[in-house]
C-alpha cells in the first residue's frame, strides 16, 4: 500500500535474530497501520494465555500511512502487547519523532519477540540496517542516564525508547520512556521490556521513500486541515496556551474531578494546579510533537528540577488524587516517574489506593496519608526501587488492595487504573471505561467530547439514552484513528471525513468514512476476541462499587450513580454480541476476522 | 424498547425549530436517530412542531418491519443513511433558499465566512424522483459517506450527524450560506470578497 513501506522488522532476542515480516495488500487495507496492525500482529503470533512477561510476549511497534507525511500531528506511533497489569491486549500510543525516524529507516514497524542472555539494546540507523548491541553498563541506569549515555555512543540525533530502573524491576506499573519526556505510559508495558532484557532501541537517519499517490491532492487537503486546527478554540488556543492541563479548572467545576481516590468530586484547590498556575509557575516554554501546530507540551521547572510537563492526568494522579495541591511537588514527582520509568496515572492511582486503605484502617503505613506532600517523591523512588511497600503498590491498586482484602478500594477497571474523570458525572463515559478493551481508559471511545465538550454537539451528561450507539462509534473511530497513526487532539478540529480523504490521497485507494469505521470495528472486535481467549468475561465490563453504588455528595455532579447494566446490555446488542458479551459468528464472519477462541 | 424522555425532549425541540423557522410547513420533513440498534423516527403526517410522544415510532435498523406502516415515508432513506455513513442521527428538511439554489446550480458555493469554514460547499444531486423514498435512498447515502449533508432538487436537505441538534446546525447552516448567496445573486452586484475564490474546494 502506497504511504507505508510495507514491512515490519522482526527481532529475535532468543536467537538475536533478525528478519522481516512483509505486510500484504490485504492486511494493510483490513487494518492499515499502527494500532490495526499491530493487533492484527499479536493476535496472530502469540500463544493463548501465556504470561506478559514471558519471553514469548511480544512487543509490536508501528507507525501508519500518515507518518512522515504533510499531514498535521502525524508523529504519534502505537505499541501493541499484552499486558501485565490486565493480562489482556494493550494498545498504547505516544508523539515525539521516535516513529517517523523508524519509518524513514525502512520499517513500518519494530516486531520485538524473545529475550536476551544480557542487557543489550537495539539499533536501528537508516542504510546500515538493524543491530543488536550490548547494554549491561546502561542497566540500572534512569531514563535521563541512559539518554546522555546513549548519546555518547551513538551520537546527538538519535531518537530512543527504553525503560527505567521500574521496568527492569519488573514493576507492573512501568512505561517505556521515549527521549526521557514521553511515554508509551500504561499497561506495564515497561515490565515488558524489561522482561526482555531490553534497555533501549535507538533510531537515527534513514532516507527511505514511500510513494504518495497524488501529493498535490494531499497538500490540498492538508491545506484546508489547517486551516481548521487554527479556527477550532481548542486546537487554535485552549491546548496551545494551557496545555492538557487546561481541563483542571473545567471538569473540577463540573463536580467530577476526584479527590482523594475518587471519594471527592470537587475541590476549591484544584484551581491551585490549573493550567494557568503551571502557566505561571512552571512553564520555560511551549513544545511540540513532529509536524504539531498545536504544541501542547511543556517544557517546565520546578524548583530545582527541570523536565517535561506535567500534563493534565499526571497534575491531578499525582495531586488532588492524592490530596496534594503543591505544583512543585506534583511536578517533581512527575519528573521523577519519567525518570525512573513509571506511568503516573496508574502511580496516582495505586498509592491513593494505599492512602484509603491506610485512612480506612486497612493498612498501616505512615507515609500514605492522603495530603503528604513530603513522603511523595520517596513512594515513587520505592515504587521504582521495588522496595518496602512501593513494591506492594508497583503491582498496580488491584493486586494491592486485595492483598488488603478490600478490592473495592482500587479504582480500576480489568487492572488498569482510571484516569481523571469521575465517571458518576457522564454517564457515557463511564460505559466507555467499563468496556474499554485495555481497561479503565478514557481516550478508546473518548464520550466526554460529547458530555462535557460538546463537540460536535452537547448531549445530557447525566442519561443513558443513546449513549451505547454514540460510544460504539467513537469506539470503532478511535481504533482507526491509531492505526492511521494521528494524534486524537487534531480530532477536536478534524474527523474521519478529512481523514479518508488523506488516505485516498495517499494510497489511491478509495476509502471514505464508512469503510474506515468498518475497520475500526474490525480492529475492536479482534482485540474484544482476544481478551475473551484470554479469560475476560462479562464479569471484567464493570466498574468499581462505589461508581455503581455511593453518589458524590457535593458538587455539579452530586447525587449521580451509574446504571451500568441497563446500558451494558444495550451496549452489547448495538455491538453485535451476545448476551455474554462475545461477539457473534455472523458479525466475525461480516467484519472477516480470522481468529479462533 | 420505550422512547426515553429525553429523547422525545430532543425531537420536540428539534420539530418546533424546523417548522418554526420555516424549514418545513405543517406535516413536511422527518428527523430521526439511530439508538439501541433501531431507528428512532416521526410518525407519518404527525405535525413536526407539535409533536406528541406517540408520534415517535422505533423501526428495525437493518430490514423494513411492521413500524413502516406509520413511520415516515422517508423511512427507506433514513435506514440506508444509517446503514451506509457513519450517520446517528438524519434531519430531512425543505430548506427555501437551498431548494430554490438547486433549481438553478449544481452545487451551492458557499460565499459567506461561516459557511465557507465549515461547509465548503453544499452538494446537489438529481433523483429521477425526488419525493418518496426508493430513488432518494439510493443516491443520497452515496454523497453523504463523505459530506454532511446533501440537497436533492427541488425537493429539500438531509443532513447528518452524531448527535439531532449536530445535523440541526447542518439543515440551518446550509440554509443561511444558500440564503446569503441568493441574495447576493438577486442584487446581480459583483462581490467584493468571494471567499470560494480564496480556497479551491472543487477537490472536496
Amino acid at each position: 500500500m502506497k504511504g507505508l513501506n510495507n514491512k515490519i522488522l522482526e527481532i529475535n532476542l532468543d536467537q538475536e535474530k533478525i528478519s522481516e515480516i512483509l505486510l500484504s495488500e490485504e492486511v494493510l487495507e483490513n487494518f492499515i497501520g499502527g494500532r490495526g496492525i499491530g493487533v492484527k500482529l499479536l493476535s496472530e503470533r502469540i500463544p493463548a494465555n501465556i504470561d506478559p512477561l514471558d519471553p514469548k510476549n511480544l512487543l509490536i511497534f508501528t507507525t501508519g500511512p500518515f507518518g512522515g507525511t504533510i499531514i498535521p500531528t502525524n508523529g504519534r506511533f502505537s505499541l501493541v502487547t499484552k499486558s501485565p497489569l490486565t493480562n489482556g491486549i494493550f494498545f498504547s500510543n505516544s508523539g515525539g519523532s521516535f516513529g517517523v525516524v523508524m519509518k524513514r529507516c525502512g520499517y513500518d514497524g519494530i516486531l520485538i519477540q524473545g529475550g536476551l542472555k544480557e542487557p543489550g539494546y537495539l539499533l536501528i540507523e537508516g542504510g546500515k540496517g538493524p543491530e543488536l548491541k550490548d547494554g549491561s553498563k546502561l542497566w540500572g541506569y534512569d531514563t535521563e542516564k541512559t539518554l546522555e549515555e546513549l548519546k555518547k555512543i551513538e551520537g546527538n540525533k538519535i531518537n530512543s525508547l527504553m525503560i527505567g530502573p521500574a521496568g527492569e524491576n519488573l514493576i507492573k506499573i512501568a512505561a517505556i520512556i521515549n527521549d526521557a519526556t514521553r511515554a508509551f505510559g500504561r499497561g506495564g508495558v515497561g515490565a515488558v521490556m524489561g522482561s526482555k532484557n531490553l534497555k533501549a532501541i535507538v533510531v537515527k537517519g534513514g532516507d527511505a521513500k514511500f510513494d504518495i499517490d497524488n501529493q498535490e491532492l494531499l497538500k490540498k487537503y492538508v491545506e484546508v486541515a489547517q486551516d481548521k486546527i487554527k479556527v477550532v478554540p481548542i486546537t487554535r488556543s485552549s491546548l496551545p496556551k494551557f496545555g492538557t492541563s487546561a481541563l483542571v479548572n473545567v471538569i473540577n467545576i463540573l463536580g467530577m474531578f476526584p479527590i482523594n481516590n475518587f471519594q471527592k468530586g470537587f475541590d476549591e484547590r484544584a484551581s491551585l494546579v490549573s493550567g494557568e498556575e503551571i502557566n505561571k509557575k512552571l512553564t520555560q516554554e511551549r513544545e511540540g510533537c513532529y509536524a504539531c501546530p498545536i504544541r501542547c507540551g511543556r517544557l517546565t521547572k520546578a524548583g530545582d528540577m527541570q523536565g517535561k510537563g506535567p500534563e493534565y492526568e499526571s497534575v491531578w494522579a499525582l495531586g488532588p488524587n492524592l490530596g496534594i495541591y503543591d505544583l512543585i511537588t506534583i511536578t517533581q514527582a512527575n519528573y521523577l516517574c519519567n525518570k525512573f520509568g513509571i506511568d503516573t496515572i496508574s502511580c496516582g492511582g495505586s498509592i491513593s489506593c494505599g492512602m484509603e486503605l491506610n485512612e480506612k484502617g486497612f493498612l498501616n503505613d505512615l507515609s500514605l496519608k492522603f495530603g503528604n506532600t513530603i513522603m511523595l517523591k520517596n513512594i515513587v523512588e520505592k515504587i521504582a526501587k521495588k522496595e518496602g511497600i512501593g513494591a506492594q503498590i508497583g503491582e498496580g491498586s488491584r493486586l494491592l488492595a486485595k492483598r488488603y482484602k478490600n478490592e473495592e478500594i482500587a479504582m480500576q477497571v480489568k487492572g488498569l487504573e482510571l484516569p481523571a474523570y469521575d465517571p458518576r458525572g457522564a454517564i457515557g463515559h463511564a460505559l466507555g471505561y467499563a468496556t474499554s478493551n485495555r481497561g479503565g481508559c478514557h481516550l478508546t471511545g473518548y464520550m466526554a467530547s460529547l458530555e462535557i465538550f460538546a463537540a460536535p454537539k452537547k448531549i445530557d451528561r447525566f442519561t443513558t439514552a443513546g449513549k451505547p450507539d454514540l460510544l460504539v462509534l467513537k469506539q470503532n473511530q478511535k481504533a482507526i484513528e491509531d492505526s492511521l497513526v494521528i494524534c486524537t487532539f487534531a480530532g477536536w478540529a478534524l474527523g474521519l471525513d478529512y481523514y479518508a480523504r488523506f488516505l485516498k490521497a495517499i494510497t489511491g485507494i478509495e476509502f471514505d468514512v464508512i469503510r474506515l469505521t468498518q475497520i475500526g470495528e474490525r480492529i475492536y472486535n479482534l482485540e474484544r476476541l482476544f481478551n475473551i481467549r484470554e479469560g475476560f468475561t462479562k464479569n471484567d465490563d464493570t466498574l468499581p462499587s462505589r461508581f455503581l453504588n455511593e453518589p458524590l455528595k457535593e458538587g455539579a455532579s452530586k447525587g449521580h450513580i451509574i446504571p451500568l447494566e441497563s446500558m451494558l446490555e444495550q451496549y452489547y446488542f448495538v455491538r453485535g454480541w451476545d448476551k455474554e458479551g462475545v461477539p457473534k459468528k455472523e458479525l466475525i464472519k461480516n467484519l472477516e476476522i480470522d481468529f479462533k477462541l | 424498547m420505550i422512547i426515553d424522555e429525553s429523547i422525545y425532549n430532543m425531537f420536540k425541540k428539534i420539530g418546533e425549530h424546523l417548522v418554526r423557522h420555516g424549514y418545513n410547513t405543517s406535516h413536511s420533513g422527518n428527523i430521526s436517530i439511530k439508538s439501541g440498534g433501531k431507528i428512532i423516527i416521526k410518525r407519518r403526517a404527525a405535525m413536526l412542531g407539535n409533536l406528541e410522544p406517540e408520534d415517535l415510532v422505533i423501526c428495525d435498523l437493518k430490514e423494513e418491519d411492521s413500524g413502516s406502516l406509520i413511520a415516515s415515508t422517508e423511512l427507506g432513506v433514513h435506514r440506508a443513511i444509517y446503514l451506509e455513513t457513519d450517520a446517528m442521527a438524519v434531519i430531512h428538511a425543505h430548506n427555501p433558499y437551498c431548494v430554490a439554489l438547486s433549481l438553478i446550480e449544481d452545487e451551492i458555493t458557499c460565499i459567506d465566512a461561516e459557511g465557507f469554514a465549515l461547509y465548503k460547499k453544499i452538494p446537489i444531486i438529481d433523483v429521477k424522483i425526488p419525493a418518496g423514498a426508493y430513488y432518494t435512498s439510493i443516491e443520497v447515502p452515496k454523497i453523504l459517506k463523505n459530506y454532511p449533508f446533501v440537497v436533492v432538487r427541488g425537493h429539500g436537505i438531509f443532513a447528518k450527524g452524531m448527535t439531532l441538534e449536530d445535523a440541526l446546525q447542518y439543515v440551518t447552516g446550509a440554509e443561511q450560506s444558500a440564503y446569503i448567496r441568493y441574495l447576493t445573486l438577486i442584487t446581480g452586484k459583483p462581490l467584493k470578497r468571494d471567499f470560494s475564490k480564496e480556497k479551491d474546494f472543487s477537490i472536496w
